[in-house]
């Protein structure tokens, strides 16, 4: 059995990637260790928010942060390259109606009252835009342990927007209909499918309100029918309404990861869950086949192209051993940014730079990782996403951009049979 | 200023400051307790969680042995709540010297310490993960001991009984006059405020420190503190506590406590108790030695590390020069500075281990009783710690019934550890000025495998909607968590953990964005 392309890797650059091929007629699968770190995260698209300073126009910066990063990933796209998966993505994605621009960053609320800054958000998230500031009321409910509205709104309401406007921001509780100690997000997400329940909570939302212009609630209006929930809850509530993202698992990612999943199945590829792979076999610098765990067995599965969007160490594409050397851990492909061994590998503060935040794999123009000679490995192997070299993506916060970017760039090379 | 008056003032609250307040509140006295920090964030706080059954010291410390063993009996009548009965095991691995079993078990029986061979076979039925290639196996009475839930059970006794304590108040100076300590002038790290003392007799308490304070008084105690890292791993690889059978050496000993296992641990003599941290080679050693006793630990995810120091006090002249603090006798030392130094009214108490705490007590409240000319009996051999009365031990599956019986509108905070919303309202109720890092010790919340990924969040949350933080407390605490934590994960990030580190920046820095709330 042989197939197209096999992408490693279901977070965002690999559903990218996949999805891309797919839809271009190729005949894709894509293998997930796990079930893809998407619903992770809080499902809105990160381009670049800190270069360190705020970012308020990713697409304005991003030639000089790119001179400053010579070998960061946006270094190996193009910005029309970048500007095209954008536009893709919004069409791929749109049941979930994303908005916004690379011009202008938006900043959204998060579950701790910060302010924090990305590109694209899903329709459900658009009224928390607070770049130009707001009259909040944020709306926790009784028993839901991942959101506390008091916090939230505090420190929204102490947030410095230099001069573009201010916030203010109230916070309430409400009674949500169901079993206090089952108010897991998903089951919360489920039970506002229903109606009824709507209709409660928009009722107690109404009897709360005062002088506010927009309501925050946590991000759990619906899991499959997030469009009705949430337009229904507008209108129940007279308001605009936005979900605030919190801890995982994120409902807005589980969306998003199932929306992917269905453009990529549509077009006629697969994905294949907890399937890790374990190694891989090549031979005149191409690779054949990767070799995946079965139950019992391994088992080689052979692909025309491979595209390695298998993550960084947070997802186990960069294994470290105990006391041991890190490891791109299927090709055993050279890894930069790892400092020698004896230096160390943390730094003494939590938020200090730290010398493993960059690692990952350096890669030519056409996203093929590079050997130990520095010619790439394989002449049909692309990376894309975390396992590329560079990026300190939840401190710039760009992992989204770059996920997307390189993920639709390594498609795009790909199908230009330039790879 | 405030100013007050008391008989006893206890300087150092970890396990021997809490057992002299119970021990002198229960023989009638009026005793405050003073820490600089929280309550055992000492040594106490950094030990193994060993309740020894003096098994570890038959052969090179015999009074030590005796000691333990004795006072093992005693605070399993006192303290049961805060002992998890696991019993222990020596076991002669490949590594250790045949010869030596035999002189353990000889010195077992005459310190009256119950060690009986099994079959290895029974041995490794009980623990499936240990080395198949032992060759001998004895039970011991050995346990784990909660160290803070003692602690604050002693406090808790003696507070009933009118005493005071004070955490959070450092010692600025101690009021030396006419040859004697007259009591302490202390700074309130929470207000800012000085606190002056008056007391009859004061005891320095304070363990590791107890050279500094000493010094404070123009006395001289030789106390050499003595580093030991300890490493926890994400479950129990074993659930008896385990003992190489061999002379006191590094690892050699894992103690199963609460979700998690540690294992322990060095002795490297240092010169400050407060600038220890464990050194990368060490925590590999750690995980080398943990093969010995169970092929395999090397591989398995280790949660977090840290450094303790003992408070060791030579038998030699103090200020000798210690090299092997190996050697050094785990007995403590009652010093009377009126006899040694001239000064009156204060006494040291120090060396000493956990399990001795509250003979340690005994023999310092003797001493005080008779300076203070009303020499009584102590209690604390048959008075019960609260919530010890019943004397049922602490089983590891105690939480979980009572979440389940507990009422429905009752929220898991932590889900490691089986910390539900009541638990902290009930913790900061008792604690008003309690820190995010206090509740941890109080409630174990951000111990577990997720070292607080997820529950710090919602704790920090919680206490500012309950209104104990203020916004700005509600944010530093968050960041003091997560910097506090960073120390004992950076050594052990490999493997799973260095996962579990990146899906808590992922939460921290990426979806709540802690770096970024407003000051």
């Amino acid at each position: 059995m042989s197939h197209d392309v096999i992408v490693i890797g279901a977070g965002m650059a690999g559903m990218a990637a996949g999805v891309r091929l797919a839809q271009a007629g190729l005949d894709v699968l894509v293998l997930a260790s796990g079930q893809g770190g998407i619903p992770l995260a809080p499902g809105v698209i990160d381009v670049l928010g800190y270069a360190p300073q705020r970012v308020g126009n990713p697409i304005a910066e991003m030639g000089g942060f790119v001179d400053l990063h010579p070998d960061h990933p946006y270094a190996k796209v193009s910005l029309a390259d970048l500007a095209a998966a954008v536009d893709w993505f919004k069409e791929v994605t749109a049941p979930l109606a994303y908005s916004g621009s690379l011009q202008a960053n938006q900043l959204m609320p998060t579950a701790l009252g910060a302010l924090r800054p990305t590109a694209l958000v899903p329709e459900t998230m658009r009224a928390g835009n607070l770049a130009a500031g707001g009259d909040l009321l944020i709306v926790g409910f009784t028993g839901y342990r991942d959101f506390y509205p008091s916090l939230v709104a505090e420190n929204l309401a102490a947030a410095s927007l230099d001069g573009a406007g201010s916030i203010q921001a109230r916070a309430v509780e409400v009674g949500i209909a169901g079993d206090p100690r089952a108010l897991r997000p998903q089951l919360l997400a489920r039970s506002l499918e229903v109606q009824a329940v709507r209709a409660s909570l928009g009722r107690a939302i109404r009897a709360e309100l005062a002088h506010e212009r927009a309501v925050g609630v946590p991000a759990v209006l619906g899991l499959e029918h997030s469009h009705e929930v949430w337009s229904d809850l507008e209108d129940l509530v007279g308001l605009p309404v936005f979900e605030i993202p919190t801890l995982p698992p994120s409902q807005p990612g589980l969306r998003l990861m199932a929306v992917l999943t269905r453009a990529l199945r549509r077009s006629g590829g697969r994905l294949q869950m907890g399937t890790t792979v374990a190694g891989a076999t090549a031979s005149n610098g191409r690779v054949e086949a990767v070799v995946v765990d079965q139950a019992s067995r391994q088992m080689a599965l052979e692909a025309g192209h491979f595209v390695l969007a298998s993550g960084g160490i947070g997802t186990g594409g960069v294994a470290i051993p105990p006391g041991g050397q890190l490891r791109e851990s299927i090709f055993g492909l050279p890894l930069a940014g790892a400092p020698p061994d004896g230096q160390p590998r943390y730094a003494d503060h939590y938020f200090s730079p730290q010398p493993l935040d960059r690692v990952g794999l350096m890669v030519d123009a056409h996203l093929r990782p590079l050997g130990p000679g520095g010619a790439p490995a394989y002449s049909n192997l692309h990376a894309a996403g975390a396992a590329l070299f560079g990026a300190t993506p939840w401190r710039e916060k760009s992992g989204d951009g770059i996920s997307l970017a390189t993920g639709f760039r390594a498609a795009a090379v790909i199908l230009e049979g330039a790879g | 200023m405030t100013q007050f008056e008391t008989e006893v003032l206890v300087i150092g609250g970890g396990s021997t400051g809490a057992g002299v307040a119970w021990d002198s509140a229960l023989r009638g006295l009026h005793v405050t307790l003073v820490d600089r920090g929280d309550l055992a964030t000492g040594t106490t706080g950094r030990f193994h969680g060993l309740l020894h059954s003096g098994g570890r010291y038959v052969v090179k410390d015999p009074s030590s042995a005796r000691e333990c063993a004795r006072e093992n009996l005693i605070l399993r009548r006192v303290a049961a709540d805060c002992i998890e009965d696991t019993g222990g095991l020596f076991l002669t691995t490949p590594l250790d010297d045949p010869a030596y079993a035999d002189r353990f078990l000889q010195g077992c029986r005459d310190a009256d310490i119950p060690a009986e061979e099994i079959p290895v076979a029974a041995a490794l039925r009980q623990e499936p993960r240990l080395n198949p290639r032992i060759s001998r196996a004895f039970t011991v009475p050995d346990a784990s001991v909660d160290a803070w839930k003692t602690v604050w059970a002693c406090v808790r006794g003696a507070a009933a009984l009118g005493a005071r304590v004070l955490p959070y108040h450092s010692v600025v100076r101690l009021v030396v006059e006419a040859g004697a300590v007259q009591g302490a002038v202390l700074r309130d790290h929470q207000t800012g405020a000085e606190v002056t003392i008056h007391a009859q007799c004061t005891v320095n308490a304070s363990g590791a420190w107890s050279g500094h304070v000493a010094q404070l008084a123009g006395c001289e105690v030789g106390v050499v503190p003595g580093k030991g890292i300890m490493v926890a791993m994400n479950h129990r690889i074993v659930n008896t506590v385990v003992n190489r059978c061999t002379m006191p050496g590094d690892g050699d000993i894992i103690v199963p406590i609460r979700t998690v296992c540690v294992i322990g641990t060095t002795d490297v003599p240092v010169t400050d108790p407060d600038a220890i941290e464990a050194t990368p080679a060490e925590v590999a050693s750690m995980m080398e030695a943990g093969e010995a006793l169970v092929p395999g630990f090397s591989q398995s995810r280790a949660l977090r590390v840290w450094a303790g120091a003992r408070p060791l006090l030579p038998k030699s002249s103090p200020g000798g020069d210690v090299k092997d603090t190996r050697d050094v006798t785990r007995s403590h030392s009652v010093l009377d500075h009126a006899e040694r130094d001239g000064v009156g009214n204060f006494v040291t108490i120090t060396g000493g281990k956990f399990t001795t705490f509250r003979l340690m007590a005994e023999d310092a409240v003797n001493l005080v009783g008779r300076k203070l000319g009303r020499e009584l009996e102590c209690r604390t051999a048959t008075e019960p710690l609260p919530d010890s009365e019943s004397q049922h031990y602490y089983w590891i599956g105690a939480r979980q019934a009572e979440m389940e019986a507990d009422a429905a509108d009752d929220p898991l905070i932590c889900e490691c550890e089986l910390v539900s919303r009541r638990d902290l309202q009930v913790a900061v109720a008792r604690r008003p000025g309690a820190q995010l890092d206090d509740l941890r010790r109080a409630l174990r919340v951000g111990m577990g495998p997720c070292q607080g990924g997820f529950c710090a969040f919602r704790v920090a949350a919680l206490l500012h909607q309950d209104g104990h933080f203020d916004r700005t407390a509600a944010n530093q605490s968050l960041r003091s968590f997560v910097e506090e934590r960073w120390k004992g994960v950076k050594p052990i990030s490999w493997g799973d953990q260095a996962r579990q580190i990146r899906l808590d920046e992922w939460i921290f820095q990426g979806v709540l964005d802690l770096e970024h709330v407003p000051e």
